[in-house]
């Protein structure tokens, strides 16, 4: 049963991890904590939820659509709002951004209602087993695409001219300026690969958790502890610490009842921010002045 | 607005400004013989929100550090008074009670968590916000855990009862209001407002910065604590989700930039535009209000991010500019 909990834990660190991602570099590159990135969860959701209720579409075949969809809301509301926001204080984009996911909360509950609904994929029952641990396919699918999908994005950082001129701007937003980068522009771009891993953190998510409006809240506690254990603006530190958090999660289960999960996840918080407080992969980026 | 005030100017204006305070709390206790049960109730709300914000006031507006998971707080300050009167205390003993434990939970908590600076401080005040909903599920036993925890019923008839309520909750807003002014004139105000704008600066000043952190978190939490005691007695059944309930303390920092950081008498404007703002939102949009809510939170903050007396200034400024006065 130890084992069972084990890779159940790795199987949804994995989703932790990519759920952690866009908000992590939000953090770290503009210096904004943004609320509203568990509501692009929860959109992702919804988008992957009528895809596939009303166009039968596969709950897989549908992360394109709420990347995309979701990239286009994060880099308009960036654009429109936080752009704004950031010029005057950074530490006001936290009540912002809490009013724009009232705002798409809301919006949801009214077009949907509140009721619970799930999204069930022809092989949502199916699982393998491998050395009598049961591995369920469609957990095991979502951290494939979750490690996959934070590779990418890595690779996204590192080897594309776009990606660079993202790090060079958390590094230092005034030398970039000089080096002809649009700080703004970076900063939309930024919250548009933010919000549009959120998006594919939802369509994955709507196959292994019932969809429901508040469903991007239960994130929080999660998003949090993972950016600060990773390292703020670290993807590769995601990745890691959310293999970790999904561990202790399920350990933290597994040895002393659910309810205390969310307990251990406060008190693994706390350690990290008094012996580490840069994280495991963290460095100086510009998030950490503000 | 150009003329600078001289000593005696300032004095006038503050006397002016105290007299308006005294009469305004005067007429404000006098209210509830001319006022039906739906604007007591909204008052009453409001006079909470002023108390809550206000101790907001005393971290953030004072302090600089952002407490956005501050109502936690309220929700402890709910739980002990609740605790407290199930197990027989009367009300005012629950009071006490609601502000000392929430003082000291800020007290030992702040020790570890005021060391964090900036978002940091701010999300490890929202996790303890979530982490409390949790922890008073699991204690269970005499809080209720998750079934929630109904306090004992007053013995005073309804209506007096709301009015008693409704000054317990004017004192807490008039209070809070003259203990920040007050901590103002004080050493400990300076230093708390030396911390704000530069926190080693004011360690180099000679300031234990850790101590003075902690005994303004302590007082905040005992403030917006005093304020979850009262709603405890005043709503009679409290669950983790009401009362360790995150919007309050996203709308009071909200009332608290409406109404200008920092300032004695920010936190009360705030909580009157904000709340009556809200109720006349709640009644048109019974459906969308938390939508209608959330878009007037990022209008307030991109039109008026240093509250609304500098938006209301500068909207005159550019005025009498354009209309070229003199």
């Amino acid at each position: 049963m130890l084992w069972q909990a084990t890779a159940n834990g790795l199987l949804l660190g994995g989703l932790y991890g990519i759920a952690t991602i866009g908000f992590s570099m939000v953090w770290g590159v503009m210096g904004v904590i943004n609320l509203a990135h568990t509501g692009f969860i929860m959109l992702g959701a919804y988008i992957t939820y009528g895809l596939f209720r009303f166009a039968g579409l596969d709950p897989i075949a549908s992360i394109p659509v709420s990347m995309i969809a979701m990239f286009a809301l994060g880099y308009a509301l960036q654009v429109l709002v936080l752009n704004r926001i950031i010029r005057t204080s950074l530490l006001l984009s936290l009540v912002v951004t809490f009013g724009i996911e009232l705002v798409m909360v809301d919006a949801v509950s009214i077009a949907f209602t509140s009721d619970v609904r799930s999204v069930n994929s022809s092989y949502a029952a199916s699982s393998i087993e491998v050395f009598g641990i049961l591995v369920p396919v469609v957990r095991l699918i979502a951290a494939g695409f979750s490690v996959t999908l934070g590779i990418a994005f890595f690779a996204f950082l590192r080897f594309t001219r776009a990606g660079q001129m993202i790090l060079a701007t958390a590094l230092d937003r005034e030398v970039s300026s000089l080096m002809g980068i649009n700080p703004e522009r970076i900063y939309a771009l930024t919250a548009g690969a933010g919000a549009a891993l959120a998006g594919a953190t939802g369509s994955l998510a709507s196959m292994l958790f019932p969809v429901m409006p508040g469903m991007g809240v239960t994130f929080l506690s999660a998003v949090f502890v993972i950016t600060v254990l990773g390292g703020i603006g670290s993807v590769e530190g995601c990745i890691v610490a959310g293999f970790i958090y999904g561990l202790v999660q399920a350990w933290a289960g597994y040895f002393l009842g659910a309810n205390y999960q969310e307990i251990v996840g406060f008190g693994l918080f706390l350690l990290v921010l008094a012996l580490r407080p840069q994280g495991l992969f963290g460095r100086a980026f510009f998030g950490e002045h503000a | 607005m150009s003329a600078p005030a001289s000593p005696s100017g300032a004095r006038r204006r503050a006397l002016l400004f105290w007299a308006f305070f005294a009469i305004g709390t005067v007429v404000l206790a006098l209210a509830p013989l001319a006022l039906n049960n739906y604007w007591l109730r909204v008052l009453t709300t409001v006079f909470m929100y002023a108390t809550v914000t206000q101790g907001l006031n005393v971290i953030v507006g004072l302090t600089g550090y952002h407490a956005f998971g501050n109502a936690v707080f309220f929700g402890f300050g709910a739980y002990a008074s609740g605790v407290a009167m199930t197990l027989g205390a009367p009300f005012p003993v629950a009071l006490v009670a609601a502000v000392a434990f929430s003082a000291l939970v800020a007290g030992i908590v702040g020790w570890p968590i005021l060391r964090l600076r900036g978002h940091y401080f701010a999300i490890a005040t929202v996790a303890l916000n979530l982490a409390a909903i949790q922890l008073v599920i699991q204690v269970g036993g005499v809080t209720g855990g998750a079934e929630g925890l109904p306090l004992p019923l007053s013995d005073l008839p309804p209506g007096p009862l709301y009015r008693a309520i409704y000054l317990v909750m004017l004192a807490g807003m008039v209070v809070s209001t003259l203990l920040v002014a007050f901590i103002l004139t004080r050493p400990f105000g300076y230093a708390l407002r030396a911390i704000r704008d530069g926190e080693r600066a004011a360690g180099v000043m000679g300031i234990d910065t850790t101590a003075t952190k902690v005994a303004a978190w302590a007082i905040s939490a005992g403030i917006t604590g005093f304020a979850g005691g009262v709603w405890a007695y005043w709503i009679t059944f409290i669950e983790p989700a009401s009362a360790f309930d995150p919007a309050i303390g996203v709308k009071a920092y909200m009332m608290l930039i409406l109404g200008g950081m920092g300032t004695v008498i920010g936190p009360v404007l705030g909580a009157f535009v904000l709340e009556f703002l809200s109720t006349l939102v709640w009644g048109g949009f019974l459906q969308a209000h938390q939508i209608v809510f959330g878009v007037l939170i990022v209008v307030i903050c991109l039109v008026a991010p240093n509250g609304m007396l500098v938006a209301g200034r500068s909207l005159i400024q550019r005025w009498r500019s354009r209309h070229g006065a003199a």
